[in-house]
């Protein structure tokens, strides 16, 4: 028995002392935001935070050489070696599925809420490798690791916007300058083959803490849901990896009795039975709603004041049921005209107009809420299946056309078959007012190559984003993207139903055409004699 | 024997000759001189044969049952869960709605209503104002919207369900808009829906429809006016309007043409048919026409009274009444391009729409089933992963569950259009050649005696036909006053006119005939004898007496004044090209046929 504990001890005295030439210390902090919304829906907002401490990114020169090794204890390996082998310094990856309503719901938590997924990086130049040949590896590992087609996301869809999408980070002091590739797939949905692997990058699965609520039945029904990775390098800090999940609950669609009371368990179906143990901190904070007769039961929140409940999941004991109640409704009343502070600075509509397939035009309109101008940049990351012509962008605010609200326009103009077209402007919106702008698009004819084997609905094309730069303080200064919804186009296709028909049909024309020319051309013209024959010969020939 | 025979036959087929490549012209000779002879019989054959085809259309010799094409719609097979409670959601809805009636509301007051009513359910709705300019007057509107963004759903596809504020009966259509109400409320609490769903309840009946629909595509028309949507969704695939009139209804009926003879895929109908049948347990209708079997006691009016009592009554006969009946109201649509709903304004932007009509009577249906089955249409609908395609485009519905596909019905107007080519065919040989003067004993050889074909004169009074066609339609666009001149021309040869106009026709037919079946068939009617048998005649007044003829037959609809009225404003309003077509293309025709008899021969 004393040996036995001896040798343990020896083991893990000698496991500690390799591990002592680099201590590698991590952090694991997991975060729950619930937001009631005035629309009766719940949003929640889960992040669970992995900080490797003075961790720092690899730097792409020393690609070719041995890295050094990768032990973490929280730190999720999987991830860990796919942003080592193709030296990544910033990653976002969100999938997300839905519409974001910003007039209802607010900013998110997380920025990217665009339908479908969306991946962007920053990677440091120089090395070996090239940064396009990184980008590659990355969303095919990215694409393994979460079992999205993250492989479709390329040299057609990827773009380098770079005013648009800064680096949340910090940008380590290489000696080579840092480059962005960004490209996003709307068509891509997210369900629970990609939250699988994502549970599985957490210290504490989906087994205790708050990734115990992460029930896929709940998840995936709710009105708006989305998953996000992201990974960036803090200077003082060091790496740091970022899970996410928002979903956007409807209770009234579940009640029967149209309230909308909630709670955890009506929520995900799951209450939090135990903390997860090596979480440095384990919170549930409810935003708590001001204009409405909100109460919080059981059990007590741990911390309050006005605006926010906090619950210290750490300090757990039995079971947790967060619950919220409005007592005084007997049924809930959606709100009927536009509340008076909006939730968003504005609001953008983007449709695709015409009917014809060959063109139409790109209707975007934008409604500042703000009495006060708002400047905001527009980044289009058009697929070349749209082709737009930038001297037709018309600007029109209350019917007159308004050519100087846009400046600083930055236009890459798309290569069919091979690159996406990159639009990036500013706009002045005038205070409280409706900015349309519209662009003449083109719809190209595809090779019959490009069109995909499956069910033809019409390609979709990736959300505008725009970036209000109002600084709210609620945001802590912080500037926002706002995604539009995406769009479908549809393309000229053939019938694939019926290639034979066509296969017979073009045949026979070229049967026929060919065997016409091939006779002209070998036939021998010659005089030939109409005259009847003699009689006797007609004998001689029966 | 049979060795002698096949050498007869031999000889026959091969000829005698020892060349070989002589008995093969002396065989073609043959067979030319045969086509010869035999082209004006071959003619009159083919008009005939396309003829009695148009009247087995009815009969039961080409129709076939329908089925269901494309296997991701899956009709009838989901479990509906509207239930008594939405019903009497929609009951309260109706008595608002009827409160708003009774006290005269007007248009705006009873948009601001529905667009308030689908707020109280969350779903965000909007209103839009319209004015269309014509000729008798300014037509003004609001309809309402809403657009129920579908949870979980990118929200790049929609499915329309509308109701017209007015009846194609003329009545209000309070239950209709009460239907999409409470089907709104009702659909919102599911998250099923993989595209988005837009209630629209339009203004008037027709007018509201265009109005929205060319601002959600952002197509404009000169004499519309409306207001930009404030309210968006993605491509829509799918519509269905209901039409409501009645207390109760005991029967379905399917409304499906669409402006310019455009049909939407029969799948849609198919599938409707088919949840009406086994999830709402509603018979369906074509129109809204009962069957003989519905109407055990009461014969159909189609059949003649003539016919005897004992062939009028079998049922055979009766439901070749029945079919026929089907297939004229469908002519009476198609060839004139008219809509025969509200769902017909929406073919035009490649979206499959329908108008359910609820046939009023006693009962026994009411909310509860009209619910169902819309309920069980949207699942289908919600179901396709791409649009419907499958060229099933191309139909003739002649009963609920039979249909008769295109080679069923194109032949018929296709072979008349044949026989009109043979026609100018004929008539071009002619113009070139002269047959021999009487047979010569010394002659070897027939010679027939060729002549010059002067073709520009023929072709300046085609022309100038067809441009007088197009003076007529903007004469009757603009000041609706009724003039026509017959144009003045030399005496150019008449058969060549004669091949022009009947090569031009049959072209025109054929053309005419996979856009537009119906309306290709009523040319081929109006057309096909009387422009193969124009010929001058020797006396003058015989000439103007047949000129006379044609020309009452070429502009007598200018008589049917509510006809050119309604096919003006059909023009004005939605865009439908039978007007024109008529002025531009069948009156012409009909005049250079009546130009080739007034020619002298």
């Amino acid at each position: 028995m004393t040996t036995r504990v001896l040798y343990v001890l020896a083991i893990v005295f000698g496991l500690h002392l390799c591990c002592a030439a680099k201590t590698v210390e991590e952090r694991f902090y997991e975060q729950l935001v619930l937001k009631p919304n005035h629309d009766g829906t719940v949003t929640s907002s889960f992040s669970f935070t992995t900080l490797i401490k003075d961790g720092r990114p690899r730097d792409p020169r020393t690609l070719g050489k041995e890295d050094e090794s990768q032990h973490y204890t929280l730190f999720p390996l999987a991830l860990g070696q796919i942003l080592r082998d193709n030296a990544i310094t910033e990653l976002h990856l969100s999938l997300n599925a839905g519409k974001w309503d910003y007039l209802n719901w607010g900013y998110p938590e997380e920025d990217g809420v665009g339908t479908g997924a969306e991946l962007w990086a920053w990677m440091a130049e120089g090395g070996p490798v090239t940064v396009d040949e990184r980008w590659g590896n990355l969303r095919n590992a990215l694409a393994g690791l979460f079992c999205a087609s993250l492989g479709s996301l390329d040299e057609q869809r990827t773009t380098s916007p770079a005013l648009t999408f800064q680096p949340e980070g910090d940008l380590p002091a290489f000696s080579s300058s840092h480059q962005l590739r960004h490209a996003t797939l709307p068509s891509e949905h997210v369900c629970t083959e990609n939250l699988t692997p994502f549970l599985k990058l957490l210290p504490c699965k989906s087994l205790s803490g708050i990734a115990s609520l992460l029930n896929p039945h709940r998840l995936f029904d709710a009105d708006w849901h989305g998953m996000g990775v992201h990974v960036r390098f803090l200077d003082h800090a060091g790496i740091e990896v970022r899970l996410s999940f928002q979903a956007v609950h409807n209770p009234v669609r579940y009640a029967s009795d149209n309230r909308r009371d909630w709670s955890l368990r009506s929520l995900f179906d799951h209450t939090i039975e135990q903390s997860c143990p090596v979480a440095s901190s384990s919170q549930i904070r409810v935003d708590l709603p001001r204009s409405t007769a909100a109460i919080i039961t059981e059990p007590e929140p741990t911390a309050r004041d006005d605006a926010v409940a906090v619950y210290d999941v750490r300090q757990l004991n039995g079971s947790l049921n967060v619950a919220m109640r409005w007592p005084d409704e007997t049924s809930f009343e959606y709100p009927l005209g536009a509340s008076s502070s909006p939730l968003a600075h504005m609001t953008v509509r983007r449709t695709l107009k015409g009917s014809d397939q060959y063109k139409g035009h790109l209707s975007v309109v934008i409604t500042n809420h703000l009495m006060s101008e708002l400047q905001t940049s527009y980044l289009e990351t058009m697929p070349w299946l749209l082709q737009f012509y930038l001297h037709s962008l018309r600007v029109e605010h209350d019917g007159v056309s308004r050519d100087d609200l846009v400046s600083i326009v930055s236009y890459t103009p798309p290569v069919p078959h091979a690159r996406p077209a990159l639009l990036q402007t500013l706009l002045t919106l005038p205070p409280n007012s409706t900015l349309r702008l519209t662009m003449d698009v083109v719809k190209p004819f595809l090779r019959y190559t490009e069109h995909p084997p499956d069910a033809q609905r019409g390609w979709d094309l990736p959300p505008a984003v725009l970036m209000p730069l109002a600084r709210d303080a609620s945001a802590g200064g912080r500037v926002r993207r706002v995604y539009t919804p995406v769009l479908l186009v549809d393309l000229a296709t053939p019938d694939f139903s019926m290639p034979y028909n066509v296969i017979i049909m073009s045949c026979t024309l070229i049967a026929l055409i060919f065997g016409s020319v091939f006779n002209l051309l070998t036939r021998k013209f010659v005089a030939v004699s109409l005259r009847p024959p003699p009689p006797a010969q007609r004998v001689e020939h029966m | 024997m049979p060795n002698r025979f096949i050498l007869k036959l031999r000889v026959i087929l091969r000829g005698t000759g020892g060349d070989k490549n002589v008995t093969r012209i002396q065989r073609r000779r043959k067979l030319g001189n045969l086509a010869w002879r035999l082209y004006p019989k071959l003619q009159i054959l083919l008009l005939l044969v396309g003829y009695a085809w148009m009247l087995t259309i009815p009969s039961s010799l080409h129709v076939q049952r329908t089925y269901i094409d494309e296997n991701a719609l899956q009709p009838a097979q989901v479990n509906t869960y509207w239930n008594w409670g939405d019903v009497h959601r929609a009951d309260l809805y109706l008595e608002e709605l009827e409160a708003l009636r009774d006290c005269n509301a007007s248009s705006h007051e009873i948009a601001t209503f529905l667009s308030t009513e689908f707020r109280k359910l969350g779903i965000p709705a909007a209103m839009q104002e319209y004015t269309f300019d014509t000729r008798t007057g300014a037509v003004h509107g609001m309809n309402a919207y809403a657009v129920l963004s579908s949870p979980r759903a990118s929200g790049t596809e929609a499915i329309v369900v509308s109701a017209s504020r007015r009846s194609q009966t003329g009545e209000p259509n309070l239950r209709g808009v009460a239907t999409v109400l409470s089907l709104a409320a009702y659909l919102k609490g599911s998250s099923l829906w993989a595209k988005d769903l837009v209630f629209v309840v339009s203004d008037g009946h027709l007018d509201g429809m265009q109005a929205w629909i060319t601002a959600y595509h952002g197509v404009a028309q000169s004499n519309l006016v409306a207001e930009p949507l404030q309210l968006a969704s993605g491509v829509i695939w799918t519509a269905l309007n209901i039409d409501y009139p009645g207390h109760s209804f005991s029967h379905l009926g399917v409304f499906f043409e669409g402006l310019n003879g455009r049909l939407p895929n029969q799948d849609l109908i198919n599938s409707v048919q088919r949840i009406a049948q086994y999830t709402g347990g509603v018979p369906m209708l074509v129109y809204d026409h009962k069957g003989y079997n519905e109407l055990p006691n009461q014969e159909s009016a189609f059949l003649p009274r003539w016919l005897p009592d004992g062939l009028r009554q079998t049922p055979e006969a009766q439901e070749y009444a029945y079919r026929a009946e089907n297939v004229v109201r469908h002519v009476g649509f198609q060839a004139r391009g008219r809509a025969s709903g509200v769902h017909g304004l929406l073919h035009q932007f490649r979206i499959d729409a329908i108008t359910l009509f609820a046939l009023p009577a006693h009962g026994p249906h009411g909310f509860h089933a009209i619910g169902r089955v819309v309920e069980s249409t949207l699942r289908t609908a919600n179901n396709l992963l791409e649009r419907l395609h499958a060229s099933f485009f191309f139909y003739l519905l002649v009963g609920p569950t039979t249909f008769i596909k295109i080679g069923g019905y194109l032949p018929s107007a296709l072979l008349v259009s044949v026989a009109m080519l043979f026609g100018g065919m004929g008539a071009w040989a002619h113009a070139r050649w002269i047959p021999p003067p009487p047979a010569n004993e010394k002659q070897e050889q027939e010679r027939w005696i060729a002549r010059p074909r002067p073709l520009l004169p023929a072709l300046f009074v085609v022309c100038s036909t067809h441009a007088l066609g197009a003076a007529l339609f903007f004469v009757c666009a603009t000041s609706f006053a009724c003039a026509a001149g017959v144009p003045s021309s030399r005496a150019p040869d008449h058969l060549i006119l004669k091949t022009l106009n009947l090569c031009l026709a049959s072209t025109v037919v054929s053309v005419t005939s996979v856009l537009n079946f119906s309306l290709a068939a009523t040319l081929a009617i109006a057309l096909g004898f009387p422009l193969s048998f124009s010929t001058p005649s020797s006396s003058a007044i015989a000439r103007l007496g047949r000129f006379t003829a044609y020309a009452s037959l070429a502009l007598g609809w200018l008589f049917m004044e509510d006809e050119v009225t309604q096919a003006l404003l059909n023009w004005e309003l939605l865009g439908v090209w039978f007007a024109p077509f008529v002025c531009i293309m069948y009156t012409p025709l009909v005049l250079q046929a009546g130009i080739v008899c007034l020619l002298s021969p």
